[in-house]
């Protein structure tokens, strides 16, 4: 048989391409730089912070800017480029004093009229912001942003002078001041804006404030950010900030396994890997102002009645959440989460499966039976298809009803969820700002997130008592009862467990700050001592 | 000039009835776990003429879709569809192509081989690893190229794109199945021809076995794959969600999946379009080269 041989040549063309290509390896980076490289996880769909309304934009944002106050350690308000504020007027109006020393990245002063235009542009309805509702608060706000009234001078924030902001607000609201710390509150340049559009955020173009200026952005790809030299508390120790944009957990993970990332968290690490990384040096789960929980829809049967509401939450084991799903979630039987003021782990439901069998039979369903179908609706999605797996099981195992689980996408789940509703569902939710307002008022009767459909007069009543109220002892007393009402005695929804995130620093480093609010930041990261004295 | 008309014809229902599909889909852009005050969502549908009725949306969209303005993006507000596309397609294109190349380059040889030697431990090969080539999903196939290759040799980088180290992995992960599917095409296609009549008179008038081979086998057997490499190079240029994922390349083909889910109506009739331009000009070019290649094709 003759052999063909233009094959073989082929071949080893091939053969000695691929070996061409083996010798190229990737050029290893010789600068002296201090490189701090993180994982975005997907791309910022806006850094204009009038527009953001996602983690992943607020991530960088809060790395190039800073506003009024900042969270301290224990996320309350702290002075920033507010160095002061006097409440007056029995908390509806605000006056702040600025330093005079923040500049921005041009060089400018960052004065009280930026603050006035970011937030009157936040509130203009042809901005069409997602957060211009934060600002409600804000005399003539909320009727300036539905167009009701056209003139920007009406809404009650303006600067008395370069260094003072005043605003006034239509109602008392303690949790203001935390409002002040959220990025979609940070001052704007309106010469930059509004001459250049849409394309204002771009690196030529952006003018910021914070400890880091935006560098390059390579759109899906990464964004740089280098260090603010003119940066008023002193240039940050890190002198480049590679973020790359990588969608992938398991290769993200394989990438700081390599050396090419220096900090990793849940976007970077799939849930199976968690437990393995226990063992890493400068592994650290955060806890997070989020909630996780299930809803009752209570207008209908069965759930219509509290008592089969409290046999299904008392049936549920919560212990076993952290168990499964390896991420540091911490079971609460109550809404407020810890970190929060009105936290409060004594209210709430224990599991106590007897006594859920007692009140479902007390209810007419003894052993389960009779009792009609129900379904559990929760959206697509690995963690939350294993939280109902496990409570359909302790359902079935502790009342011996067996629920059936069903599952769409998320804005199907999200559209079903206004429409047709499942009997139970899940949702989550997180904080804006560090207030326990944001959290009790989402079940109230008149939010419009309130899938339960449940009315209390007195819950609605104690948690607007609460939002005008300055005392903070007196806000705690009014959430406590609030509370046992939402998880004791009437129960439209079973709180599961708050959210953590699991992160790992690479020991190169320290001074990182992962918050509860889930932001990363870089200001004071660097470099730890080589004689291994950190100071945290 | 009638088969330009008939594809703009076919581009023009693709759009309406993507229009119209995404439309009727439950769940829309601004949809939220955190439900937004009506306000807010007036604010937005005014500034994005959600508000109007859907004729005129049509009629806006088709009006600015003829001047090249593809629309705003719902989801990278910084951003226009066009500027996503411009920054996107090129990185997708370049891997397709490459991973064309490297299909091509591969299934050739392989394809030649097994049809040549019909039957023998040489086809049995071939045949086994286009096989594995087509079974293995791509996401398999990728992470396990990943693991081998890049963390316990670290021969290639892990992901990411720009440099050469980077190219290797995610185009044979891209290319095998082509490379498989071209392989079984050229070996059937082959084998057809080699046992035709034409064949035996070529070789009982004494020409050389390379002639016989690339003269008159190889360009009597190209016409199936040209039919199949058109949409081929189409799909593969707009990109693969999975393994542009899987190495994390900033290319075009997260979109599809991505502007769906977010219930971006531009970026999906934006993504939606250029991968139906892209297959329209394909299936043309192939129609064109036909005529010039197989001399039974008449042309028109």
């Amino acid at each position: 048989m003759r052999t063909p041989y233009l094959p073989y040549r082929a071949t080893t063309l091939a053969l000695c391409l691929f070996l061409a290509l083996l010798s190229c390896a990737p050029s290893s980076e010789q600068a002296q730089e201090k490189v701090f490289r993180v994982n975005l996880g997907t791309e910022p769909p806006s850094l204009d912070w009038s527009l953001a309304t996602d983690q992943v934009s607020f991530n960088v944002i809060v790395n190039l800017m800073v506003g009024l106050t900042e969270f301290d350690r224990n996320l309350r308000p702290a002075p920033m480029v507010a160095k002061s504020w006097e409440i007056h007027d029995n908390g509806r109006k605000i006056i702040f004093q600025l330093r005079d020393d923040v500049l921005w990245s041009d060089g400018k002063s960052v004065r009280a009229q930026d603050f006035e235009y970011s937030w009157k542009r936040l509130l203009n309805p042809s901005t069409a912001s997602e957060y211009a509702y934060i600002l409600y608060d804000i005399l003539n706000a909320e009727p300036y942003n539905q167009g009701k009234i056209t003139d920007s001078d009406l809404v009650g924030v303006r600067a008395l002078d370069d260094w003072t902001l005043e605003v006034r607000l239509k109602h008392t609201a303690p949790y203001f001041l935390a409002i002040t710390t959220f990025e979609v509150t940070y001052p704007q340049r309106r010469d930059i804006v509004e001459k250049n559009g849409t394309r204002w955020t771009d690196p030529s173009i952006i003018v910021t404030n914070g400890p880091f200026l935006l560098e390059s952005w390579s759109h899906e790809d990464e964004i740089r950010l280098k260090a603010n030299p003119g940066f008023f508390l002193g240039k940050p120790a890190i002198d480049r900030i590679e973020m790359v944009i990588v969608n992938e957990n398991t290769t993200a993970l394989a990438m700081y396994e390599q050396g090419q990332l220096d900090f990793i968290d849940n976007r970077s690490i799939p849930i199976f890997e968690k437990h393995r990384l226990i063992r890493q040096p400068g592994f650290r789960i955060v806890p997070q102002l989020r909630g996780y929980y299930y809803g009752f829809v209570t207008d209908r049967k069965p759930f219509d009645d509290v008592r089969v509401r409290k046999a299904f939450a008392m049936a549920i084991d919560r212990r076993i959440f952290p168990k499964i799903l390896h991420g540091g979630e911490q079971p609460i039987n109550s809404w407020i989460p810890p970190g929060m003021i009105g936290h409060n782990p004594e209210i709430g439901l224990p599991f106590n499966p007897s006594e859920a069998r007692r009140l479902l039979t007390e209810a007419g369903y003894p052993n389960g039976k009779g009792f009609p179908e129900i379904t559990l609706g929760y959206n697509t999605d690995e963690t939350h298809k294993m939280v109902a797996e496990a409570i359909q099981s302790m359902w079935k195992q502790n009342l011996d009803v067996l629920v059936r689980l069903d599952n769409q996408e998320w804005k199907v789940y999200l559209n079903k969820l206004n429409n047709d509703p499942p009997h139970l569902f899940r949702l989550g939710w997180g904080a804006d700002y560090p207030d326990p307002d944001n959290f009790m008022k989402l079940f109230t009767s008149t939010s419009g997130n309130n899938n339960t459909r449940w009315k209390n007069e007195r819950y609605d009543e104690l948690v607007e008592r609460a939002a005008r109220e300055l005392d903070e002892q007196e806000r705690v007393r009014l959430y406590n009862e609030a509370q046992r009402i939402l998880c004791e005695t009437d129960l439209p929804i079973i709180s599961l467990f708050v959210t953590a995130e699991t992160t790992v620093l690479n020991p190169r480093f320290t001074g990182l700050e992962f918050n509860s609010m889930a932001r990363l930041m870089l200001r004071q990261v660097r470099l730890t001592e080589p004689t291994g004295a950190n100071p945290s | 000039m009638r088969r330009l008309s008939h594809s703009l014809a076919v581009l023009w229902v693709v759009a309406t009835l993507t229009f119209v599909l995404m439309r009727v889909t439950p769940g829309g852009p601004f949809d939220r776990e955190q439900r937004l005050p009506p306000q807010v969502l007036a604010n937005i549908a005014a500034k994005y003429h959600l508000d109007e009725p859907l004729i005129s949306q049509y009629l806006r969209y088709m009006t600015g879709l003829i001047q090249g303005d593809l629309g705003p993006s719902y989801k990278y507000l910084d951003r226009t569809v066009r500027d996503i596309i411009i920054s996107t397609l090129p990185v997708s294109a370049l891997l397709g192509i490459l991973a064309l190349a490297f299909a091509v380059i591969v299934s050739f040889p392989a394809g030649l081989l097994a049809a040549y030697y019909h039957n023998s431990w040489t086809d049995r090969w071939c045949l086994f690893l286009a096989t594995l080539g087509i079974s293995l999903p791509n996401f398999i196939l990728g992470g396990l190229l990943i693991w081998i290759f890049s963390l316990q040799l670290g021969w290639f980088q892990a992901g990411r794109w720009g440099t050469l180290s980077s190219i290797v992995l995610p185009t044979i992960t891209l290319g095998s199945s082509a490379a498989a599917y071209l392989t079984y095409l050229l070996r059937s296609t082959l084998i057809d021809t080699l046992g035709a009549d034409f064949i035996r008179t070529a070789r009982a008038k004494g020409l050389k076995e390379i002639v016989v081979i690339f003269k008159h086998a190889m360009r009597n057997s190209i016409s199936p794959l040209l039919t199949v490499l058109g949409p081929l190079l189409a799909a593969l240029v707009t990109g693969s969600f999975v393994v542009e994922y899987v190495f994390a390349i900033p290319g075009m083909g997260r979109f599809f999946i991505t502007a769906v889910t977010d219930r971006d109506y531009p970026m999906i009739m934006g993504v939606t379009l250029v991968y139906s331009t892209l297959l329209v000009s394909a299936n043309l070019i192939v129609d064109l080269l036909y005529s010039v290649i197989d001399p039974r094709v008449k042309r028109h």
